[in-house]
């Protein structure tokens, strides 16, 4: 009520704050008067307060976002944590498990039993990826003979003999499930593409394009999921889909900092788990950045005259 | 299982918290619910001392902490942390208070921002749980008082003499035990042991 | 004394009064109230601040830390009896024989993979701290379920009592604490009783591991299901419902007809209905464990059923079904603590992940 009562100009809120600048300094208290007067000297000192400087450590939680736990606090146990990090490094030392994101495409070779040479090889675009430790699941999408296929992978299973990535990069959206009503070309990506290889220490790119979906009827509500890959989504809506999605808008949720927080691990749990597992990925991204100079400088390429 | 969420960073908050959040009853839904929270979070902040209902106020104790942490790591001039303390402060001087005053109280601080204490219950009018809500550090003397001078109280005068007991008769057996090669037995530091806790238990 | 027709006034104000409305929640949505039997002790004292003095709080320390140093000697004690260590000089397993228990903690589930390569979910039982108790021998024990079968000659069975985690001694009643206290150990947080034939006892003080059992084991896990609180019909006794369309009126998930009318013109007793459902104590029989850790003492077991939520306990038994009882004998009366143990054990159909990948190869 008080809020609503005083109605002052920008003027008066301003002379408001310098008069009224350390509430502590008209405290009755003779203490906290003299520590607001020790406060004002000190902050006369340093000027602007800089930020935290982020761990590196965490920027792991992009490349491996598996080794985090699922944050709901009734299925949390700290040791059942540490021994599944443990069997996931140890699968990682049989197998390279490489970096990768929604909208890379990846190569998966199984052990598949009914198939000649008993190995199976996919080939598709990653729409998806879920589940967090030994769980960890991603969605391949691709487009065989005109019939979209889509083969979801456990990532610490142990019959996948190889997981190659022939391109690596992001894309606008974390899960691309609107491929399944976008055009066809958009999925489609030939089985024998060649990797592409990207110099050492580039950022991941950031793919910007914008895929044209199909006409309606689609498998969701593309327009009210705020997807930022989509270019052609205003074309099908009619005037009760716009006018629909307006209602159902929660503008207040982006500011709801405790939905936020139950989401996340928090910074600290985050680099106690990192700390942890950290020097053995390293290890293991060295192996791997060691195989993959050993390929592009295998044989060097004769010029047939 | 859900995969945590990677894009935004977050700091632990030192506070007991709910698996669920509380729905809070009113008639604007998840809005109003945001609402109500606002506007206690706002007075919170504006008097850094409140006294309200259990359920609101630890939800509204939640939402200041968090928003009092990410002022502390992001600072004054990241904008979608301003964005955020002006969402929540009703009151635009209070963004102000918040990075210019809380952030250097709060800065190196180890423990939680916010004390949450248990309001005597009202006699004879409805049976609703009160706490007072209050920031550390206030300029309001302080609820709970402590005691220093708790050694002449009973439980204390009893667990010195029980003290005394028990030390004399180690002291007597390791005496006993100076001369002797063999080491002590354990069944006799085990009656003794039953004697000391006899004593003070009592 | 009032009389009796005044009480009723009386009584009829109470309710009445507004702050006693305030209380009357509807008797489905109130959580179930149990009132514990005459010869129940309280666990847990009355939390107060004791406002002890720091010298007073660093002698309950000491005290402690005595005790704790008298626990572990007796532990070796145990440890060194010749009871678990003279190999089967006066103890002879066989398969009627019942032998000690285990008490674990759930603490949560994932999935491992088998040699062929099938993914199976299991769960994770940690076993922590659990030290024998007590050994009441069979002319003592009385157990509170006494069957009435008297011209069959029954086995005298004898009772160990379990304790699990450490527990502060202070947060505890001294009734609670004087059950360690008679045998020289501190409290546990945990108690439980293992009906046993008189041939594993156990002495006072001997720890238990998680490799008492061994890998490819079936044991019964008892503890008490997860709270599901007050549950319809549909999903408490499984109830088919009615459709959610064609015409139906009103009447989704309700339970329809409950009585035939007839001879017996009344609801019988028993007739399913909505209720509390959950938190009761089960037995799930025949898990399989699939893998030991002998570090953490942690237990994996086939399948995601065991009752109980994460970080619930339970009670770990051999099996009783016929099939999967123990053919060859295991660590009996318990297995005592080995310095060179290996750090895991494995099934031999379950795949470690230290292994290669797997790979199927043609049939010759």
């Amino acid at each position: 009520m008080a809020v609503t009562l005083r109605k002052s100009t920008e003027l008066f809120t301003v002379a408001k704050w310098l008069t009224r600048r350390d509430c502590r300094t008209l405290s009755s208290l003779p203490e906290k008067a003299k520590l607001a007067s020790l406060e004002v000297t000190e902050k006369a000192e340093t000027s602007r307060r800089r930020p935290k400087k982020v761990n590196p450590l965490l920027e792991n939680r992009h490349a491996y976002p598996e080794f985090l736990p699922d944050p709901n606090p009734k299925w949390r146990n700290s040791l059942r944590e540490k021994l599944e990090r443990a069997d996931m490094l140890k699968r990682r030392n049989q197998i390279d498990i490489p970096e990768f994101y929604v909208g890379s495409i990846l190569a998966v070779t199984i052990a598949d039993p009914h198939s000649q040479g008993k190995t199976n090889r996919f080939v598709g675009i990653c729409i998806e990826r879920k589940g967090c430790g030994l769980r960890a699941e991603f969605t391949l999408r691709n487009v065989v003979d005109h019939q979209g296929v889509e083969v979801r992978y456990d990532l610490y299973d142990p019959t996948i003999h190889k997981i190659q990535v022939l391109r690596v990069e992001k894309r606008l959206d974390d899960k691309l499930f609107y491929l399944r009503d976008a055009l066809p070309e958009y999925s489609t990506f030939s089985f024998d593409m060649d990797p592409e290889i990207l110099p050492e220490g580039t950022p991941v790119p950031i793919n910007p394009v914008k895929v044209e979906l199909k006409p309606k009827p689609w498998l969701e509500r593309w327009e009210r999921q705020e997807l930022q890959g989509i270019s052609n989504i205003e074309q099908y809506l009619t005037k009760k889909d716009k006018v629909r999605r307006e209602l159902r808008k929660t503008p207040w949720e982006k500011y709801d900092l405790m939905k936020q927080y139950r989401k996340t691990i928090p910074i600290e749990e985050q680099t106690d788990i990192w700390s942890e597992v950290n020097s053995q990925l390293q290890q293991l991204q060295l192996a791997r950045k060691k195989s993959t100079r050993k390929r592009t400088f295998s044989a060097p390429k004769t010029q047939l005259g | 299982m859900n995969q945590a969420e990677v894009s935004k960073l977050v700091s632990k908050l030192r506070m007991n918290i709910k698996p669920e959040h509380r729905r809070l009853k009113n008639l604007k839904g998840p809005e109003g619910r945001i609402d109500k929270l606002r506007k206690t979070v706002t007075g919170l902040i504006k008097f850094e001392r409140i006294e309200l209902n259990i359920n609101r106020g630890d939800e509204a104790r939640q939402y200041a902490e968090r928003l009092i942490s990410e002022a502390i790591r992001h600072g004054d001039c990241h904008k979608p942390t301003m964005d955020m303390a002006n969402f929540w402060l009703l009151e635009k001087q209070l963004v102000h208070k918040l990075f210019k005053v809380l952030v250097p109280r709060f800065e190196n601080s180890t423990v939680s921002y916010t004390k949450m204490i248990k309001a005597p219950k009202a006699q004879n009018t409805e049976h609703t749980n009160k706490i007072v809500l209050e920031l550390r550090g206030n300029p309001y003397p302080d609820l709970i008082v402590k005691q220093p001078n708790n050694r002449l109280w009973i439980q204390n005068v009893l667990l010195d003499a029980a003290k005394y007991d028990y030390r004399q008769s180690k002291i007597s057996e390791i005496a006993a035990n100076i001369g002797k090669d063999t080491q002590l037995s354990s069944s006799s530091l085990t009656a003794n042991n039953k004697g000391g806790t006899q004593k003070e238990e009592s | 004394m009032f009389p009796n027709s005044l009480k009723l006034l009386w009584g009829a104000l109470q309710k009445s009064r507004f702050d006693n409305a305030a209380c009357n929640i509807r008797g489905a949505s109130r959580q179930p109230r149990f009132r514990p039997p005459y010869w129940y002790v309280p666990k847990e004292r009355v939390w107060t601040d004791d406002y002890l003095t720091k010298e007073n709080k660093q002698f309950l320390e000491e005290v402690i830390k005595d005790k704790l140093e008298a626990q572990t000697a007796l532990e070796k004690k145990a440890l060194t009896s010749p009871i678990l260590n003279d190999v089967k000089k006066n103890v002879t397993w066989t398969p009627q024989t019942k032998r000690v228990g285990l008490i674990a903690r759930k603490i949560g589930n994932y999935p491992l993979w088998c040699k062929d390569g099938k993914k199976v979910s299991t769960t994770l039982l940690q076993v922590v701290d659990n030290h024998v108790i007590k050994y009441i021998p069979p002319e003592e024990y009385k157990p509170m379920i006494k069957s009435n079968v008297k011209w069959v000659e029954k086995q005298k069975y004898g009772c160990i009592l379990v304790g699990a985690e450490n527990i502060d001694p202070s947060v505890v009643t001294k009734d609670y604490c004087g059950i360690f206290d008679s045998v020289g150990m501190l409290p546990k947080r945990h108690l439980c009783r293992f009906v046993v034939s008189p041939e594993s006892a156990l002495p006072n003080g001997t720890p238990l591991y998680a490799t008492h059992f061994r890998v490819g084991d079936c044991i019964d896990i008892r503890s008490k299901t997860m709270d599901r609180g007050f549950q319809g019909v549909m999903k408490r006794w499984g109830f088919k419902g009615m459709p959610a369309s064609h015409g139906v009126t009103k009447t989704h998930r309700r339970p329809g007809n409950i009585g035939s009318g007839g001879e017996k013109a009344r609801v019988w007793p028993g007739t399913k209905m909505p209720g509390h459902m959950g938190n009761r104590w089960r037995t799930l029989r025949g898990v399989k464990i699939l893998r030991i850790d002998t570090k953490y003492n942690v237990i994996w077991t086939l399948g995601v059923a065991i009752p109980g939520e994460t970080g619930a306990m339970c009670y770990l038994f051999d099996t009783v079904l016929p099939l999967k009882r123990n053919k060859t004998a295991p660590p009996f009366p318990t297995q005592p603590f080995m310095n060179d143990v290996p750090k895991e054990y494995f099934e031999d159909t379950i795949h470690p992940f230290d292994e290669p990948t797997i790979s199927y190869y043609e049939e010759i």
